[in-house]
């Protein structure tokens, strides 16, 4: 966790945009964070109610559901069956071993079920992510913080292991947000 | 760095990134927990920290926080956890490799989840891989110890 | 049991203290038999009757030479000896016993012998006996072949009673009183006033005694142990974490190490551990056969240094891709590669011609064994004597091999054989023996334990061989006519028997096993084996030839009858000529109902393969969801003649099962540059919890000698499910694994 920060503090551009940008920046910013999220590192566990992770990628071969019949459970934690964190363990450690489980520091976890991303549309998580009722109560500005801050996003780009990271990097990604933010959050279907 | 075993506290002197495993088996002499693929494939290596289980090849010693665990501290052969008995009474081991693994999921499972579904028990245990194919008498075991436990 | 008692004194050595417990050494030529082993350390007040049993004042132990990989073969050896030593076994130890050619495997032979299992015939007798003879010589001491029970069932029971009636001589003696008079129970001899004497207690006078071997075996119908569900010996300590394995062996200033070995079996050109050397822990880099190893203080920091090691590995002794091996076997059925042809009925030539024949081609691949205990061994050198702690089905070989790396007499090598994590065939190499001398050999005095980490074990394993069929068949009024299977795959006897320097003469029936010897009355049946050059290493797999042929067979027969319009299990009845194995079929449709109505979505397949001696039919239901096909059920039939234990058999018939289907559905090991491209369980996943059917299980004793369950199971599983999946989906599946093909759920 701590050298997640550490290295944020050192990447992310500090003159970020005090002035609106235009829906057209908004939007152009939507579709690389489209890009990101609609990746497998974030859409695998931005799964619905089915509670089931999925594996998807190519260090996976085909698109199929997590592996050992994995099921988070209606607590996204496991709790019913088997955690998360059995396998998915809390450590700050970069990702070395080749297809061992990754980990975070905190706890390995499904994003909540109102948050689906998994094989939806672009419009469709631009919505869900601007919706209060849908994303945690989150302001735009919250939705940089959890870009920035939650370990199990930063993840995203250093997967270790043969897994592709996210597109971009975690600290554009930040400025996209920021930009998405300050352009009124608009999405492709407005 | 100082940790607690079944009820015993050791001091060891390894690297951070040590596999818990690693430590139990070559540094405390606890091989009750089996190394099979170190990469959280086959749950051999399963133990307690909390009571939770976690696949110790997975977890670096440094991260550790909390008391461990291991099948020998579940229960011994005179003082048998309850998934245990129901392990024996439906002889479910045959080269029994796996089981330390096995038996330490479904004790954490059912501590969970003490009333579970059939569909449940698959879910809960199909990350723990058997090579002899035990896992019949594996579900049978299961539900033996579940009912042993809510009767106890 | 007239006979038995006759063999049993033309067989045990009269007044010597060299007594042997093997009902096998009766024949003129090799009646003298092999050494007592146990009478070289025996203290005062021990007694050692028989090879099998040791009493000593610490207690009574059963020797139990054939290794437990955990098929319970220690359970079984010991409830043999028991049954007749009249000892309970809570009352005993069990110890696999130090390799000796007394040990050595009859039956093993026997089914390396071209003749059917199901063939009484004199000339199939005289057969199996003759090949009986090298393996007496060589005094293989082998664990394999499903061989335990049939070679244990007399010897081990003789071995008890032998046992028990010398202890009865002593008690006479020391109580003087009849021996007629005496009964036994529970570990003592019960004398006619109530007074009883211990098996410990009569040891020293036993000792003196010559063995009493006019002895009559009991009755079956009096038996207190075989027959009835037994507790296997050791399930408490498998329940317990208390089982030592032999990775999980320590001793003082034991030292572990790894090694990092040439994915392609080829040379090391050269290599820098400049790293690896200054790691810590790291004690010693040390070359051994097929790599470098990694002398350390704990067995993480070993592999952790052994994967720092940079090496320029040479090239792969074989084709280095797939391609490649494949074209060797289509290129294999050739005359010039005719290995076998031991059936041949009818005139095959003639009813090819008259018809336009179904023809169809079948593949099974490579296959790793992947125990889940990764292969390991604990090695202590000193200047006279080599210790060694290991797994193994091949004591004796270990012997003899490290005997040839020390130059140690084979006599101070000390094997000491501890419990497996499976094998289904692993263990039945020794390379890493050898890698851990070598290693010890630089630390003399020192033991150290080599671990394979799980990826050096899948990158060095010796796998199922890879093979190939192709079949051509006609049918006539609804009904298989013709039957011509041709199977191409390398050696395995060949492969396995020659990195132990014996070169395998003549053809291996285990190209054709599980086909040839089928008990079918097709009118023109042909089985015709082609040996395939060498490939890639390859070695003794969970029912080994059967394992690809059992498939290619009952598929090929099972296409075959849906051409012909007749239903699967009936035609099969009808065909078949041996009446255990209708028995067999019979039962299995009973079980399964056949014939009863599913639902649209649902297939039911029924397959047979007889292997090992034993007749097995499995019928498989599956169901096609919209995910992919899931197995409901599996109803499964043996016969092996006597069943020791009912909870074994259960367990090791569907082990088996569970087995043969995860390496149908999921399962290969294919080659990439020389080197196999899996390297763990998530490329080689076997079945899982969630995907295990039902499986009901049901054992017959029909069969006309006891046979052993380890292997037969397996067969008949992957075609049964291909057959299943025929059924529901249409589609006919050729090739394992299946998921190249369809999905499961």
């Amino acid at each position: 966790m701590k050298h997640v920060l550490v290295l944020f503090t050192l990447l992310v551009p500090q003159m970020a945009p005090a002035q609106s940008n235009t829906a057209e920046e908004g939007l152009a910013a939507w579709d690389r964070i489209y890009q990101v999220t609609s990746s497998p590192r974030c859409a695998n566990c931005h799964v619905g109610d089915n509670n089931i992770p999925m594996w998807s990628g190519p260090s996976y071969g085909s698109t199929r559901p997590h592996g050992m019949y994995i099921d988070a459970g209606p607590s996204r934690i496991g709790a019913e069956f088997i955690p998360c964190s059995t396998c998915h363990v809390s450590s700050d450690r970069p990702n070395l071993t080749p297809h061992s489980a990754p980990h975070i520091a905190g706890l390995w976890h499904l994003a909540p079920v109102e948050a689906e991303w998994f094989g939806k549309s672009s419009n469709d998580i631009c919505t869900q992510l601007r919706d209060l009722e849908r994303n945690g109560g989150r302001t735009a500005e919250d939705l940089v913080d959890h870009a920035a801050e939650d370990a199990i996003v930063a993840w995203g780009w250093t997967p270790g292991g043969t897994r592709v990271p996210a597109p971009f990097s975690q600290a554009e990604h930040v400025t996209d947000m920021r930009i998405w933010g300050a352009a009124g959050q608009p999405c492709p279907g407005d | 760095m100082q940790l607690t075993v079944n009820g015993t506290a050791y001091q060891v002197d390894v690297e951070l990134d040590m596999p818990l495993l690693w430590v139990l088996r070559d540094e405390l002499g606890i091989t009750g927990p089996k190394y099979g693929c170190g990469i959280a494939q086959c749950g051999a290596c399963t133990v307690h920290v909390e009571g939770m289980p976690v696949r110790s090849c997975q977890l670096p010693i440094g991260d550790l926080e909390g008391e461990v665990t291991t099948i020998e501290g579940l229960g011994t052969p005179d003082a048998l956890h309850a998934v245990q008995q129901a392990w024996i009474d439906h002889q479910v081991a045959q080269c029994g490799y796996c089981q330390s693994g096995q038996i330490m999921a479904a004790a954490a499972f059912l501590d969970l989840n003490p009333d579970p579904s059939d569909q449940d028990i698959d879910r809960a245990l199909s990350a723990n891989l058997c090579r002899c194919g035990t896992y019949p008498r594996i579900r049978a075991a299961v539900k033996t110890a579940a009912a042993s436990l809510k009767g106890a | 049991m007239g006979r038995l008692k006759t063999i049993a004194r033309r067989t045990f050595l009269i007044g010597s203290a060299a007594i042997v417990g093997g009902v096998a050494f009766g024949t003129v030529m090799y009646k003298r038999p092999a050494k007592n082993p146990l009478l070289q350390d025996l203290g005062p007040g021990a007694a050692a009757i028989t090879p099998y049993v040791l009493i000593t004042q610490e207690g009574i132990t059963l020797i139990t030479p054939r290794a437990d990989k955990g098929q319970g073969a220690y359970s079984v050896q010991a409830a043999l000896i028991a049954e007749e030593l009249d000892v309970e076994l809570d009352q005993i130890t069990v110890d696999p016993g130090t390799p000796s050619p007394a040990y050595y495997n009859t039956a093993l032979a026997n089914d390396m012998a071209p003749f059917r299992s199901t063939d009484d015939s004199i000339i199939a007798e005289f057969t199996r006996a003759v090949l009986d003879a090298p393996v007496k010589f060589l005094g293989i001491q082998i664990t394999g072949g499903s061989t335990t029970v049939p070679d244990s069932y007399e010897k081990l029971r003789m071995a008890g009673a032998v046992a028990r009636e010398t202890l009865k001589a002593a008690a006479a003696k020391v109580s003087n009183q009849p021996v007629d008079q005496l009964t036994t129970a529970r570990g003592a001899v019960h004398l006619p006033d109530g007074r009883m004497l211990t098996y410990i207690e009569l040891a020293a006078t036993a000792a003196t005694l010559n063995p009493v071997t006019d002895i009559t075996l009991r009755d079956p119908q009096d038996w207190r142990l075989i027959g009835k569900p037994m507790q296997r010996i050791d399930i408490a300590a498998k329940s317990t974490g208390t089982q030592a394995y032999g990775i999980d062996i320590r001793m003082p200033d034991m030292l572990h190490a790894a090694v990092t070995l040439n994915p392609r079996r080829g040379s090391v050109n050269s290599y820098d551990a400049t790293t690896a050397e200054t790691m810590r822990g790291v004690r010693k880099v040390v070359p051994v056969t097929g790599g470098i190893g990694v002398i350390a203080d704990n067995t993480w920091r070993a592999m952790q240094a052994a994967k720092a090691i940079s090496v320029d590995w040479g090239a792969a002794p074989y084709p280095a891709d797939m391609d490649a091996h494949w074209k060797s076997l289509t290129d294999s059925f050739t005359d010039d590669q005719l290995d076998s042809q031991y059936r041949n009925d009818g005139d095959i030539a003639g009813a090819l011609g008259n018809a336009e024949p179904v023809s169809a081609e079948y593949r099974a691949p490579y296959l790793a064994h992947a125990p889940l205990e990764p292969i390991n061994a604990t090695v202590l050198v000193t200047d006279a004597r080599v210790d060694i702690w290991t797994g193994t089905q091949i004591p004796r070989f270990i012997q003899a091999n490290i005997s040839k790396i020390t130059g140690i007499d084979a006599d101070n090598i000390h094997v000491h054989v501890l419990m497996m994590g499976g094998s289904f065939g692993h263990r039945l190499e020794d390379m890493v023996v050898r890698q851990a001398t070598e290693l010890a050999m630089t630390v003399k005095g020192t033991p150290v334990k080599l671990t394979y980490s799980r990826e050096q074990d899948f990158a060095q394993d010796f796998t199922r061989q890879i093979a190939m069929a192709q079949l051509r068949g006609t049918l006539r009024n609804g009904q298989v006519d013709t039957f011509d299977l041709g199977i191409a795959m390398p050696s395995v006897i060949g492969s396995q028997m020659g990195r132990q320097g014996f070169p395998a003469a003549g053809p291996d029936t285990q190209i054709v096993a599980g086909a040839w010897d089928q008990p079918f009355a097709i009118p023109n049946y042909r089985i015709t084996g082609y040996r395939a050059p060498e490939l890639a290493p390859i070695s003794s797999w969970r029912s080994v030839g059967a394992s690809t042929n059992g498939f290619f067979h009952d598929c090929a027969l099972d296409e075959l009858i849906h051409a012909a319009g007749a239903d699967p299990l009936a035609e099969r009845i009808r065909l078949c000529n041996h009446a255990a194995s209708r028995t067999v079929l019979e039962t299995v449709g009973e079980m399964s109902n056949w014939g009863s109505k599913l639902d649209e979505n649902q297939g039911r397949g029924v397959a047979f393969c007889l292997s090992f001696g034993v007749p097995c039919a499995e019928v498989i239901e599956v169901t096609a969801t919209p995910a992919g096909v899931r197995i409901d059920k599996v109803f499964a039939v043996a016969d092996v003649g006597r069943i020791i234990d009912p909870v074994n058999f259960e367990a090791q018939v569907s082990g088996g099962i569970v087995f043969g289907l995860g390496h149908a559905m999921n399962c290969e090991i294919t080659y990439a540059d020389g080197a196999a491209q899996q390297s763990n369980y998530h490329q080689f996943e076997g079945l899982r919890l969630y995907q295990c059917p039902e499986i009901k299980v049901r054992g017959l004793e029909n069969g006309r000698t006891i046979r052993g369950v380890g292997e037969p199971g397996v067969p008949p599983a992957a075609p049964a499910l291909a057959n299943a999946i025929f059924a529901a989906t249409g589609q006919r599946i050729r090739e394992m694994p299946f998921n190249k093909y369809i999905k499961f759920v």
